[in-house]
């Protein structure tokens, strides 16, 4: 019996946002089929067409290029690897995504002994009222993301970056359903009041 | 508060919290090398490449021989010593020509852990594990994952694919 992995209403599902060359006509069955058979530069392409995307995610889960990167190509190397439990492999995407939101959470769980994520350099000012004048809108709202805990950042991207219903958030990250919109609501709360003061530049 | 909670409509009602998401939607672009360098890893037979330090450079004889040894001691543990204990794992697949199992206890090394044939087609493989809480599947014919049908099975999983969990206590 294969996981369920969600009702395809999801950004990656539809099949991701990023088209490399080699992947511009095939679709991601058609280069699964061909990675299982043997060819890498199927894969290749696999990787190009997703690695944008959630990199991205991984970005705003951990808070830094490096970290992100890191779980990007875990999440790569070990999706090759157990590629043959890919049952559908036209929802690929969604499969995928869901090794690298795994592969952040260990990423995450060895970064824990820091207090905070580095999205910013430390010495970056930072204090509520003026930092809108000295860091853009994006900053600010990576610096408020970066307070929120750990799941509640998760189950933000989740629902409102990446589009997922309640129920895909709850398979996806083993939480109950509820959790899952206790986390969201809490995350919104927060990062309301975390930017409430500052404006779009 | 005003706050759409229906599953249809993922987009935030509040516009702080819309336009903090389309903030977040916006492009990154993320360097081809991370593609070229997962490539590498797969070419020398790395099955992940998640911890930083000695580890992501070993190659893919020491990361064998590393497997193999801690396998080695997951077996030959010393059940006197009561910090083991025998697993019987136990798939019927009359059709299939190879059975192997991978698991937390093997480092999900598709040809760490083969079965044998017992007879009627079914497959075995007799394993020493310590205390623990281990997810596992069969691999059957080096491409269909088929969890333990006699185990619980794990809800969710990093590949979405179907497992079971055991326990040893």
């Amino acid at each position: 019996m294969p996981a369920k992995t969600g009702s395809g209403g999801t950004r990656l599902s539809q099949g991701g946002p990023d088209r490399s060359p080699s992947g511009m006509t095939e679709s991601d069955a058609a280069l699964v089929a061909r990675t299982l058979a043997g060819d890498l530069d199927a894969f290749a392409g696999l990787m190009a067409r997703y690695r944008n995307s959630l990199g991205l995610y991984a970005l705003h889960m951990l808070g830094n290029r490096e970290d992100a990167e890191e779980a990007l190509q875990d999440g790569f190397v070990r999706a090759y690897w157990a590629l043959a439990a890919c049952r559908e492999p036209e929802r690929f995407g969604a499969w995928l995504f869901r090794i690298v939101v795994n592969r952040c959470r260990t990423v995450r769980r060895r970064l824990r002994r820091h207090d905070h994520l580095t999205l910013l350099p430390a010495d970056l000012p930072g204090r509520r009222g003026d930092v809108s004048e000295t860091l853009g809108w994006r900053e600010e709202i990576g610096r408020a993301l970066a307070r929120l805990r750990p799941h509640y950042r998760e189950a933000f991207l989740l629902r409102y970056v990446e589009e997922m219903e309640y129920d895909e958030i709850a398979r996806l990250t083993g939480a109950k359903e509820p959790a899952v919109r206790m986390r969201v609501k809490r995350a919104s709360d927060q990062l309301r009041e975390l930017l409430r003061d500052v404006r779009a530049g | 508060m005003t706050f759409v909670q229906g599953d249809r409509a993922p987009e935030p009602a509040d516009e702080t919290l819309r336009r903090i998401a389309a903030e977040l939607r916006r492009p990154i672009a993320f360097d081809a090398a991370i593609d070229a360098a997962a490539l590498q890893a797969i070419r020398a037979g790395r099955r992940s490449t998640g911890r930083r330090g000695v580890w992501p450079w070993l190659g893919a004889a020491a990361a064998a021989l590393a497997a193999s040894i801690l396998l080695a001691v997951v077996l030959h543990r010393d059940p006197a010593a009561g910090a083991s204990r025998a697993v019987l794992l136990r798939l019927v697949a009359p059709a299939s020509s190879t059975v192997t199992v991978v698991g937390d206890f093997n480092d999900w090394n598709p040809s760490a852990t083969p079965l044998a044939p017992s007879g009627a087609g079914e497959w075995t493989v007799r394993l020493r594990l310590p205390p623990g809480r281990y997810r596992y599947t069969f691999l059957v014919d080096g491409r269909e994952w088929q969890r333990d049908p006699t185990e619980p099975p794990v809800p969710d999983d990093d590949y979405g694919a179907p497992m079971s969990v055991i326990t040893v206590s």
